[in-house]
């Protein structure tokens, strides 16, 4: 049995000699170890046999290298030709989008007599969400105080939505119809009976002053009156969710949804009358 | 200096008697591994730190020699000399048994080692299946373990007689 003491670094040694072989394993050193090999074999006893063994070795590790080399070069490529597909597939997405968003527009229905001003909505009070909001056009595209605001729903519809109350330059504030300011005449559809909607700051309108003898239910359509002055006549405004049981002799009262807020609210359409000559354009 | 002389003498012998005279020393194409039994020799001998040393540099020269992939011999000889020279405190080199014992661990842990690394890196193996046990590696492992006593009582013989030079 040995009694000798080893030296303090012989653990690290062990690790490093370990790690070395490793590396040497991981670089993969055979192909330039042979070659080195055969060709000193050759310097020692030089034959045909060792020369073609030379030259077998130098040819596979050259076209290892030249691999290697394509390989790279190729993965560049790849690389670059990714980087132009993904810039391409994201300009096809926005175009796509834009192109959407045009057919949705062309669908729009139009309104005789007066012309469509699209806008972007840019303001929208969390706080006075069913009150008001703003878009992003005044006065320098032709909008007053007064016009109809209407908004495009999916089939291409315009709903009533509310009215420009002030005009800026490149700004409008909108009352929406559910502003508890609003009040609007309408209809229920394909019954022919006339009463108001008024607002009172949610989704959700008061449909007041139908006649207590009229035949009103759940589901029935609210349109425009042509009692009303700034919408065109007949454009749809909400539905019916709930009539009032309560027995009165004159009128009754119902709750109706609006139509504008179903979606999204993106945009707005302003409807211009063409035939005015801009006569209440806010000043 | 004399260590190094010793450390290089018995390179020397052990590269000259593995890789030149294994076509003279072998029986039925079947020679023992004479460098697996320096390095357990070194290690009871001389402890971890020469043992490994040695091993990791006959390592190198057998994968250099070698179509395997360069540097599996280099970690097996170093792991295999770490480990008898840790050993060195507990067995006796002068012992047949202990020679024996020692170099069937070594056999079996080069055997696993060696499997283990192609198991991980089998694009290098070539014909070489690991954890296979054939009748060859046996017969190399027996031959081994055989010649082992010899080898110990030749270096043992030569170091007793060069103690004065190393």
């Amino acid at each position: 049995m040995r009694d000798g003491k080893e030296p303090r670094y012989t653990n690290i040694v062990f690790f490093v000699l370990l790690i070395t072989g490793f590396v040497f394993i991981l670089i993969r050193l055979t192909p330039p170890v042979r070659l080195i090999k055969n060709f000193i074999y050759y310097a020692a006893y030089p034959n045909v046999s060792a020369a073609n063994q030379i030259f077998q070795t130098a040819g596979d590790f050259a076209q290892n290298i030249k691999s290697m080399v394509y390989v790279r070069q190729e993965n560049i490529f790849y690389k670059q030709k990714n980087q132009e597909l993904v810039d391409k597939l994201r300009n096809y997405n926005e175009m796509k989008e834009q192109y959407d968003n045009l057919a949705h527009l062309l669908a729009v229905e139009k309104i005789k007599g007066s012309k469509s001003v699209f806008a972007k909505i840019t303001a929208r009070e969390p706080s006075e969400w069913y009150q008001w909001l703003i878009i992003n056009k005044g006065s320098a595209a032709g909008l007053y105080d007064g016009l109809p605001v209407a908004v495009v729903t999916d089939g291409g519809r315009l709903c009533a939505a509310g009215r420009i109350v002030e005009t800026n330059s490149f700004s409008s504030k909108i009352a929406l119809i559910t502003n508890i300011l609003s009040s609007t005449p309408v209809r229920i559809k394909g019954k022919n009976i006339s009463c108001l909607a008024e607002g009172f700051n949610s989704n959700l309108i008061k449909i007041s002053y139908i006649a207590s003898n009229e035949n009103i239910s759940v589901g029935d359509e609210i349109e425009i009156s042509p009692l009303s002055s700034a919408f065109p006549s007949g454009m749809p405004v909400g539905k019916i969710i709930s009539v009032s049981s309560a027995q009165s002799t004159d009128f009754k009262t119902a709750v109706a949804e609006v139509f504008f807020e179903s979606d999204a609210l993106y945009e707005a359409v302003i409807l211009v009358p063409q035939d005015e000559n801009n006569s209440g354009q806010n000043k | 200096m004399k260590k190094v002389i010793y450390y290089l003498f018995f390179y020397a012998v052990f590269c000259l008697l593995q890789f030149f005279f294994g076509r003279y020393l072998n029986i039925g194409g079947v020679f023992p591994n004479f460098i697996l039994i320096a390095v357990v020799y070194l290690g009871l001998s001389r402890g971890k730190m020469g043992a490994q040393t040695m091993g990791f540099l006959y390592g190198l020269t057998w994968d250099s020699f070698s179509t395997d992939v360069f540097g599996v011999r280099a970690i097996m000889f170093t792991l295999i000399g770490y480990f008898s020279g840790a050993l060195s405190k507990n067995f006796d080199k002068d012992q047949i048994f202990a020679q024996i014992t020692l170099v069937v661990a070594a056999n079996i842990i080069y055997w696993l080692g060696f499997s283990l690394l192609y198991f991980v890196i089998p694009d290098g193996a070539g014909s070489y299946k690991p954890f296979v046990v054939s009748v060859y590696g046996s017969l190399k492992i027996f031959f081994t373990v055989l010649i082992t006593p010899v080898v110990f009582f030749a270096l043992n013989a030569i170091t007793n007689r060069g103690r004065k030079y190393f």
